[in-house]
């Protein structure tokens, strides 16, 4: 399944919604996105990963990069996360880095 | 009983959609659990990933890529003829430092599998991945259960 991206920004927040598989092919655009979007005045990231089905070591450093241009004081929360996806996050530790939500949990 | 499946690759990123179709016939033929099936087709991904980057360096190069199961195992077995490259000496004990080493994804393959090993044998590179069976499966067929390598 090819990898969907939409990004929103509204007053801040950082909305990203994910679906298909995130990999070495789709991770450059995403991370074009990711620059684009995150700004210095976003408050908050929140992704939406539900539909998010793989996710390689790739599409986590898309995150980490994420996390890394949004600045420390910058909560990002991933919404959803799918338990292969989530569990590969954990492996590396980065999950201490966010905050995982289950699925609905934001708008 | 052994069942095999092989294809060839010429690296580059496009190979990631049938290394993952490899993985759901191998998960089906070996009655993987979706948990085992989406771990081995990430290690499979981040190996050939790996090829494509830094054995070939972006340009184009053979890749096999063959897998199987036996009584107790599903394996896949990866070759390329890039110069010799062992992953296990450029994977960090625990995780990385930082992800812009390019052993996170080593890492995280070597993690989700239960056996890695590589040798290098008339000019190419083996890596070979083990993924032990369920207790519970029987020999051959599929099952959609088990073809769930993140599809």
């Amino acid at each position: 399944m090819s990898f969907q991206a939409t990004v929103q920004s509204a007053q801040g927040v950082v909305t990203f919604r994910l679906s298909g598989e995130l990999d070495s092919r789709s991770a450059p655009r995403f991370h074009e996105m990711i620059t684009q979007a995150v700004l210095p005045a976003a408050r908050r990231l929140v992704l939406q990963m539900a539909d998010l089905s793989y996710m390689s070591s790739a599409g986590l450093r898309c995150l980490v990069y994420a996390h890394q241009r949004a600045g420390s004081g910058v909560a990002i929360e991933l919404v959803g996360t799918r338990p292969e996806v989530a569990e590969t996050i954990r492996l590396t530790g980065f999950d201490r880095s966010l905050t995982m939500l289950e699925a609905g949990a934001r708008p | 009983m052994r069942n095999t499946d092989r294809f060839r690759l010429f690296g580059d990123h496009g190979m990631g959609a049938v290394v993952a179709d490899l993985v759901d016939t191998i998960a089906g033929m070996g009655r993987l659990s979706r948990r085992q099936a989406y771990r081995l087709r990430l290690a499979a991904d981040e190996i050939t990933t790996n090829i494509a980057e830094h054995g070939y360096h972006g340009r184009r190069g053979v890749v096999d890529i063959e897998g199987g199961v036996d009584d107790d195992w599903a394996w896949l077995h990866i070759q390329d003829n890039a110069p010799p490259f062992d992953p296990r000496g450029h994977c960090p004990g625990g995780v990385p430092e930082t992800m812009h080493e390019g052993g996170y994804g080593l890492f995280i393959a070597f993690t989700g599998i239960d056996h890695f090993a590589y040798d290098y044998f008339d000019g190419r590179n083996r890596n070979t991945l083990l993924v032990r069976r369920p207790a519970d499966a029987p020999d051959g067929g599929t099952d959609d259960r088990h073809r769930a390598a993140g599809r």
